[in-house]
């Protein structure tokens, strides 16, 4: 527990415990995952990470550039990651919509970049400063065509900083962006943040050590050459379908061979990409399944709901894409419903459901009245829905 | 952030054998996708002949095309290339020279991808004066797609998203690319090969930010529409257009309607590069943080 977070120990006053905004929490994660590249547009309420970078970079040699739009941000890092530079940006939801097209050119020129939404309450400009996880499906699928996608998201001051590190190294060793999404209680709030409470919110994966120092992570076998411009390679990049030199390739079998090489090198690595934590487990009737700031309330709505008898599992995700298959169908096999509290009109839910729905019960808790979802109101909603299912 | 040192070689006289144009291109590739008769080949080798003339390291030479028919040209080029999305060839170019100031990078784009979809990245290109060379094929037309007006259609083009005449009038790119900042500015047509490699060559030399108007034929999707027809009228009517800008200092706006002004327009020497003066901020920065 010492590197990963030599840049906020650098700040604090009483070592032990700091309190940190969410957002500048992840420009920090950044620093120390080596992002030094940084090129965005402003935009409330992820405009701190930005400031942070602009502030801090220049002092570790990197480059940062305020851009004139949100395009141009996406695609000067992906230029800068394309020379072997380690980048990142950071939006919101209008933002998000317009880096679209360049975020699926990165996911067929298998360029790593990094991309934080803190999402705010949309369509368009929506309410700017309002709290949404409005954005979930987008990120899974706001570009055009099939593609796989890397999707995690952040439920407290803690993880902006570790998920941004994760995010960086996921991008690095799978060749591809990784998104981030938080929304505007975990980027705006102030919490205090130390190792222990860390250590509360356990990842669980594989051989994920956010421990370690930030070296470039070995790549997973089905990616392609990596591209580094100015060397010696002078690889051709291309957005276009193309096979193993670069260049574009009509040929049917080998377009399909590499459409479905860019989702198996997700999809295989599911083990390794799916961080979770699960609370109680096997000793619920029931379960909460939830993510971002809706994980609090989750977590403190157990205790609450154990104390009024309801024996209750939460399994709070870090990552959403790739789905977590093996992990949702385990939980439902146990339980006799899932409730998923979220602040959109049940986008997530959608997607549990058709991983469970052949074991048990799913039962979308959306909320986009712009108010945060509170333990209280989850734990109600079990009891009415344990009354139900136990009456009928 | 590495040193900067010219992308140039030493002494000419230590290549064995004169190169030709090949060096530069992966001729396995070919045949390329142009349709006969095409300039864009034309420009391509242009500019290929100011590398050779520079000796430009393949290693260190990154070219970036956007979408386009002219954009395409990244793809038989033997250096780093990138062919990226619409219109955002510059925002890319930006990511590589701040990340690479060693690096010597050149945009290679179309009336579309750079003065339509990428408009508002080209004028903020012009400003940051980051040096990178920008080519704009300039044909008129959406050429790719099949024949549709271009802001560069012109005033009574007919194209196939305007049958019966195109209504607005064009932007004069150079004057747009010098208003906005950029301190090299030039215009060559696939006519005057000889001066167009030399004001490519020039721009690339020039440590700022160099536009360079082409202007060029496409006798498939233009030609096929608008007098006059065949890429060897085509390109007698480029000919007999264009005219020095020497020349064209002395004449009325009257005299110069429809003539095309060739030469170097623009050129300052006095505006900091970007990639220089961010090298100078860290080093403050840095400095500082050091006392
Ligand atoms: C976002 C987006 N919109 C539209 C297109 C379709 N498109 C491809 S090339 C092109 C026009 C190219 O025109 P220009 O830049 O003049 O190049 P030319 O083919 O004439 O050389 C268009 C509209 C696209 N590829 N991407
Ligand atoms: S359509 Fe026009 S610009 Fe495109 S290759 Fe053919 S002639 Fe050239
Ligand atoms: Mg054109």
């Amino acid at each position: 527990m010492e590197l990963w977070y030599t840049h906020l120990m650098r700040e604090s006053i009483d070592q032990d415990s700091l309190l940190v905004q969410g957002n500048r929490a992840c420009a920090l994660g950044a620093l120390d995952a080596g992002v030094r590249f940084f090129a965005g547009y402003p935009i409330t309420p992820s405009s701190e990470i930005m400031e942070v970078m602009a502030r801090e970079l220049p002092a570790v040699g990197g480059v940062f550039m305020q851009m004139e739009d949100e395009i141009a941000s996406i695609c000067a890092c992906i230029g800068a990651s394309l020379t072997g530079e380690v980048s990142m940006t950071a939006t919101s939801g209008p933002g998000f919509s317009l880096m679209q097209e360049a975020i699926g050119y990165a996911i067929m020129a298998e360029a790593p970049s990094v991309i934080v939404n803190v999402m705010r309450q949309g369509p368009s400009t929506g309410r700017p400063t309002t709290p949404s996880q409005g954005d979930v499906m987008q990120a899974r699928w706001g570009t055009h065509g099939d593609h796989p996608a890397i999707v995690l998201a952040a439920s407290n001051v803690a993880d902006m900083y570790r998920l941004t590190i994760a995010a960086v190294r996921f991008a690095q060793r799978f060749r591809m962006p990784v998104i981030l999404l938080a929304d505007e209680i975990v980027g705006h709030m102030r919490e205090s943040f130390s190792p222990e409470i860390a250590g509360r919110y356990r990842l669980t994966s594989g051989d994920f050590d956010f421990t370690e120092t930030y070296t470039h992570p070995e790549m997973v076998r089905e990616v392609h050459a990596p591209h580094e411009l100015g060397t010696l390679i002078h690889p051709h990049v291309t957005g276009l379908i193309h096979d193993e030199t670069g260049f574009p390739t009509n040929d049917p079998k080998k377009s399909e061979q590499f459409l479905r090489e860019l989702h198996d090198k997700v999809v295989h690595h599911r083990d390794e990409l799916c961080l979770y934590d699960v609370k109680n487990v096997g000793k619920g009737r029931v379960a909460v399944v939830a993510y971002g700031s809706c994980a609090r309330s989750a977590r403190a709505a157990l205790k609450l709901a154990e104390q009024e008898g309801i024996p209750v599992e939460v399994l709070h995700l870090y990552t959403l894409f790739p789905l977590p298959v093996e992990i949702i169908q385990e939980l439902a096999r146990r339980v006799e419903f899932i409730l998923i509290p979220e602040l959109n009109l049940g986008q997530y839910a959608r997607e549990v459901r058709r991983l469970a729905e052949n074991w048990t019960t799913v039962v979308s808790m959306g909320r986009v009245d712009g108010n945060l979802i509170t333990p209280r109101d989850i734990v109600d909603r079990l009891a009415e829905l344990v009354g139900k299912y136990e009456s009928s | 952030m590495a040193e900067r040192e010219p992308n140039v070689a030493e002494e000419e006289s230590t290549v064995a054998e004169p190169r030709t144009i090949d060096h530069y291109l992966h001729t396995d590739r070919f045949p390329h996708i142009w349709c006969p008769g095409c300039g864009l080949g034309t420009v391509t080798a242009a500019f290929l002949r100011a590398a050779l003339e520079l000796g430009l390291e393949k290693e260190r030479t990154v070219v970036v095309g956007g979408i386009g028919c002219s954009s395409r040209a990244v793809g038989y080029l033997d250096f780093g290339t990138v062919h990226s999305i619409h219109g955002r060839a510059l925002a890319f170019a930006t990511g590589i020279k701040m990340a690479h100031p060693e690096f010597t990078v050149i945009v290679l784009t179309g009336d579309g991808d750079g003065a339509a979809i990428g408009g508002n990245h080209l004028i903020h290109a012009c400003r940051r004066n980051l040096d990178i060379t920008t080519i704009l094929f300039n044909n008129n037309v959406y050429g790719m797609t099949g024949g549709q007006a271009s802001p560069q259609t012109g005033m009574g083009g007919i194209a196939t998203t305007a049958p019966f005449g195109f209504d607005e009038p064009s932007f004069d790119l150079c004057r747009l690319a010098e208003a906005a900042g950029a301190t090299y500015v030039a215009r060559g047509t696939s006519y005057g090969v000889r001066q167009l490699q030399r004001l490519i060559r020039d721009g690339i030399t020039h440590p700022g930010f160099s536009f360079i108007e082409a202007v060029t034929q496409c006798p498939t999707e233009y030609g096929k529409r608008n007098p006059p027809k065949g890429p060897v009228q085509m390109l007698e009517n480029l000919k007999e257009k264009a005219i020095p800008r020497k020349k064209a200092e002395g004449m009325t706006p009257e005299e110069l309607e429809g003539r095309i002004v060739t030469g170097l327009l623009h050129r300052d020497e006095s505006v900091p590069e970007l990639t220089a003066s961010y090298a100078r901020m860290l080093e403050r920065v840095r400095g500082s943080a050091d006392e």
